[in-house]
């Protein structure tokens, strides 16, 4: 049943586009048909610390670990680091790879030109969560089904908030500076140290990593805010103890803190902007560890040095690795690193599980779990549209 | 009443300690009527003094209690400089009556100081933990030594879930790549790892180690505690946490072992080489509680070898830490200086318990029983 409505909308969408020839219409069913696929992996590579830890699936050299499991099935499986420009080893594969599989924390960007050149790809899958390094509206168009592994590190992520808002209220960066050069000037750390305790902390958005978050910010006793399209059913709300901010903008001269807890879409890419940041209270502290691109980049290194943030801190960019030279590396009091939060070796664990089941049922032609899709039948999720 | 009981503990505690009749006198804590000789030692701010109104726990800042003090006719000093005999605080010893000291930057209060210290009947600690001072000289000395209890224990223990949580997902690296210019997920990720389902163990669950546990609950982990006292079980119950009698039986279980005793003869070194091998090879340790609590030697070897896989705290022994103590240099550490309990939000709390007792003192009024570390020549109970 899957196949067919699947198909019927494949066709449908491909009779509208009038590009493609129907051979390839067929081809686009997601459903595999028997034979061996071509399936395509891009992630980070991890060179010596491969061998460190056999847990550590997530790498190039980890390949998720489904190497043996995919291979014994009679299909191909390539992996790759080398995902930009015209000449890069993913850039060989587009033509007939039936399967993408990409991270988050070195995504291959999915562009609608590489869709367009990809003649067997049928399904596109996103280890770990976010899968706006793809042109979802191109891949929707095209009949592509786009998967990612919901769930799968939540709780790496909302435990790395916690420990980025730790960190900038506390002003515990300059106090390990000074650790190890040889220092000692608690003063120089004091002056702008705070408790979390008591400080009003809104979360721009209370999906899932929203609320993991704010559960784990309810003992610190803080003033808890959310904003997001849909209102907490009350008995949660009364369980997190946190209020509904239904206007972003009235919400964000309240808070001491902020957390970006929202996807990459349209409606959010760029929307803190230097008039948003200027919202905010002078000495706001944010943490995104969403993505960069909701932020205008130059906008906050600009804030940062003004000091109307007083402290800006996350893992993402854009675009991603980032360039030796982008301004949050040097900004003043900030708390970045690279893309991490998502991929610790538990969250790999769980992706790659996740990937592995949704492999399966791909081969098998069976549903992935319904909150898994991010494109489905020429749809986008609810929280992209 | 207290006025009364306390000369007459002064008294017989002087009789067996040697020294005037006329000093005992002198030992009464509640003051005799007439201006006091008031000593603070803190650390100096300089030229971040003047960049927060609220920044009262340096020098420059005293506490905010100077025009308090000095119009009631008392005198005030106020300084850094306490190492040595020729420091500022050894100049004020003679005759201060009262010395107040933080251990954010510890006056070294020695059983020589003591001595000297003829005018001295109180040590207030600005913050909490007073093993900076010789309790057992103070003692017989006839002194009170009283801390503002409470005061930054919330700033302790979010300090410590912060530590736990920078170690065990391995974020320093990770700032380091990202202040350089670089980018390796890898070199990060390969020794990242969730708090969720990890097993905590709290060694000592007083006051910080309680707020630790709480903050810890939603984090679902494994925890664990060892103390002197189990909690009752209500409490038991809602922080979760296990209660582990022997504490070399609860060291090989934990993933992340926290050090929440005070500084005592029991607790000095108790986490030695020894101690440390007991636990599991790659254990993550976080102390903000004191340095002199592990052997600092043993803990810089284990992170050289790995059998520690990451140590992070702001104590260490002594304090400053001189430019070469090898905590600074040892692989996979979080150590700040002293700075977990003097947040902004932590020094305002201290100060206003410093002011408190101050009022009581100059009222012969008693503190708040939990203040108390000596008090009529004996030591609080967790110092015993």
């Amino acid at each position: 049943m899957g196949m067919t409505s699947a198909a019927m909308s494949a066709l449908k969408t491909f009779a509208s586009s009038g590009s493609t020839p129907l051979s390839s219409t067929f081809s686009r069913h997601l459903h595999a048909s028997a034979g061996s696929k071509k399936i395509v992996g891009v992630f980070y590579k991890a060179n010596e610390y491969a061998a460190m830890n056999p847990s550590f699936v997530g790498c190039v050299e980890g390949a998720l670990g489904i190497r043996e499991w995919l291979e014994s099935q009679g299909h191909q499986y390539i992996v790759a680091d080398d995902k930009e420009g015209p000449n890069c080893e993913l850039e060989k594969h587009i033509p007939d790879l039936h399967v993408l599989i990409s991270t988050p924390f070195h995504p291959a960007y999915v562009t609608a030109e590489r869709i367009k050149k990809a003649k067997n790809l049928q399904l596109l899958l996103t280890a770990g969560i976010g899968s706006d390094h793809i042109d979802l509206n191109a891949a929707a168009a095209a009949g592509l089904t786009v998967a990612e592994i919901t769930g799968s590190n939540t709780v790496s992520v909302a435990e790395d908030e916690m420990l980025r808002i730790l960190v900038l209220v506390r002003n515990f960066l300059p106090g390990h500076h000074q650790a190890i050069s040889g220092e000692w000037n608690v003063a120089a750390i004091a002056h702008r140290a705070y408790d979390l305790e008591g400080k009003t902390v809104g979360t721009v958005g209370a999906g899932r990593i929203g609320r993991l978050l704010l559960q784990r910010l309810k003992p610190f006793n803080c003033n808890l805010l959310y904003h997001d399209r849909l209102k907490m059913d009350p008995e949660l709300e009364k369980q997190i103890g946190a209020k509904f901010e239904e206007d972003l903008d009235a919400m964000l001269p309240k808070c001491d803190i902020i957390v970006i807890n929202m996807p990459l879409t349209d409606k959010t890419r760029g929307l803190f902007d230097k008039d948003r940041i200027a919202k905010c209270k002078k000495g706001v502290l944010i943490v995104n560890n969403a993505r960069g691109a909701i932020m205008d980049t130059q906008a906050v290194a600009d804030a940062c040095n003004s000091g109307q943030i007083g402290g800006y801190g996350g893992d993402v960019w854009h675009p991603q690795p980032s360039p030796k030279d982008h301004p949050w590396r040097y900004m003043p009091n900030n708390a970045m690193t690279p893309h991490i939060s998502g991929t610790t070796i538990d969250a790999q664990l769980r992706y790659a599980a996740g990937v592995k089941d949704m492999l399966e049922r791909y081969f098998k032609g069976e549903e992935f779990p319904a909150q898994n899709y991010i494109v489905k039948e020429g749809k986008l999720a609810s929280q992209y549209q």
